[in-house]
């Protein structure tokens, strides 16, 4: 059983990696490609991923931030996700994880239902994103969204930390949880 | 059971001091040392914050985590009271840097009335500067005048003395000069030539008013004139 640390190796220098889990390969693909796209200083480098744990043989470098990537139309990625968070040491979760929710837009083909979503973002006090993943102009602004969050979890904006970031995105997201 | 999953890596150097951007290589050369500079000041500043994330994240390991098994709204409620924790630690901070800022302001306000006074002091001086400058230059203007002024009366007195002295040498003035004292001569002559007739003819002119006005008028010397 291989858990996952934050900060078990040093970090590159000038580099942040992203880790996107999900079982879209094509959405993620996609996302993927929009993020290494969209403008930024430091090097960027995405890993992709269908679930936790990773293969151990790989030689990869300080993971910054993990999405995971959740699809509303398919119980199948949720049940997924969820599995794959046992694999993450608790440190993580101190503003080095995001939920991703897709799908949100076309109403009639979610099979999970928006609060459950948000039921677990809330269990694992990490911020939860929703978009859109196949129209291009909201993956394209995720991307950049994503980037930043990446740039600030890696710690390379001074004066703000992940810790510090978690805090602030909730407290825009507080009223929700509180209505369940 | 685990999964194995697949995993795969995407890079790309973004970064301009990387290798394969070719738009580095075209003329960009006299831009690269300022670029080198941006870049090491933003790893500095990165390599400060990630090592103060270690060090925190070390101070934290430090504290015990309680081991019991405890219900999962007790969690709820830890997690709730570490969170406000965290909230009240950064709002302590914020107003900590707000009575700084306020102090720091203070103390620039102070800087900047000076700054301003001295400026002023400086106009001032500059002005007053100024006017002694006119006022010299006036004083200058006044001596150079009035030297002028001395020389043209000096050159006109020269000028005069020479006129004079071309006058009197000229020869209109020598020929009358001397017709002048030809005349003389002749009528001194001519005075002698009465005088003595009249003593000659030994007539008492005492006693004939005209006749001794006309003797002394005789005596007298015509150079003298």
């Amino acid at each position: 059983m291989s858990v996952l640390r934050p900060l078990d190796r040093l970090p590159g220098l000038n580099t942040a990696t992203i880790l996107l889990v999900g079982t879209e390969d094509a959405l993620l693909q996609q996302l993927a490609d929009s993020m290494l796209k969209a403008d930024c200083t430091s090097e960027l480098k995405v890993h992709l991923a269908r679930s936790l744990p990773l293969p151990c043989s790989v030689n990869r470098p300080r993971i910054d931030l993990i999405v995971f990537v959740v699809n509303l139309h398919s119980k199948h990625s949720l049940q997924s996700v969820e599995e794959s968070l046992c694999h993450l040491d608790a440190a993580f979760f101190l503003g080095k994880v995001a939920f991703l929710a897709t799908g949100a837009g076309r109403d009639s083909h979610c099979s999970i239902h928006r609060n459950t979503v948000v039921k677990l973002a809330h269990t694992y006090r990490s911020p939860l994103l929703f978009c859109d993943l196949e129209i291009e102009d909201f993956r394209a602004a995720m991307a950049q969204r994503l980037v930043r969050l990446l740039q600030i979890c890696a710690g390379h904006v001074p004066g703000v930390s992940a810790l510090n970031l978690l805090s602030l995105l909730r407290g825009s997201e507080n009223p929700s949880p509180e209505d369940l | 059971m685990e999964t194995q999953s697949e995993e795969q890596a995407v890079t790309k150097p973004a970064d301009s001091g990387g290798e394969g951007g070719p738009p580095q290589v075209a003329g960009a050369q006299a831009v690269r040392p300022e670029d080198r500079m941006t870049l090491l000041l933003r790893l500095r500043a990165q390599t400060k914050q990630q090592l103060l994330e270690y060090k925190s994240m070390v101070d934290a390991h430090e504290e015990k985590t309680p081991e019991q098994i405890m219900q999962e709204k007790q969690i709820e409620a830890k997690i709730e009271e570490l969170e406000n924790e965290v909230e009240e630690a950064k709002t302590a901070f914020e107003i900590k840097k707000l009575a700084l800022d306020s102090v720091l302001m203070n103390n620039m306000k102070q800087i900047l009335n000076l700054n301003k006074l001295i400026m002023k002091s400086q106009q001032e001086t500059w002005d007053l500067e100024e006017k002694l400058l006119d006022v010299r230059k006036k004083r200058l203007q006044l001596k150079q005048a009035s030297e002028r002024k001395l020389s043209e009366i000096q050159t006109e007195k020269n000028k005069q003395k020479d006129d004079l002295d071309s006058m009197e040498n000229s020869d209109k003035i020598k020929t009358i000069q001397q017709k002048l004292e030809t005349e003389i001569q002749i009528t001194t002559v001519i005075q002698h030539v009465f005088q003595n007739l009249i003593l000659g003819s030994k007539v008492n002119w005492a006693e004939d008013p005209a006749l001794k006005e006309t003797v002394l008028q005789l005596e007298k010397n015509l150079t003298m004139i």
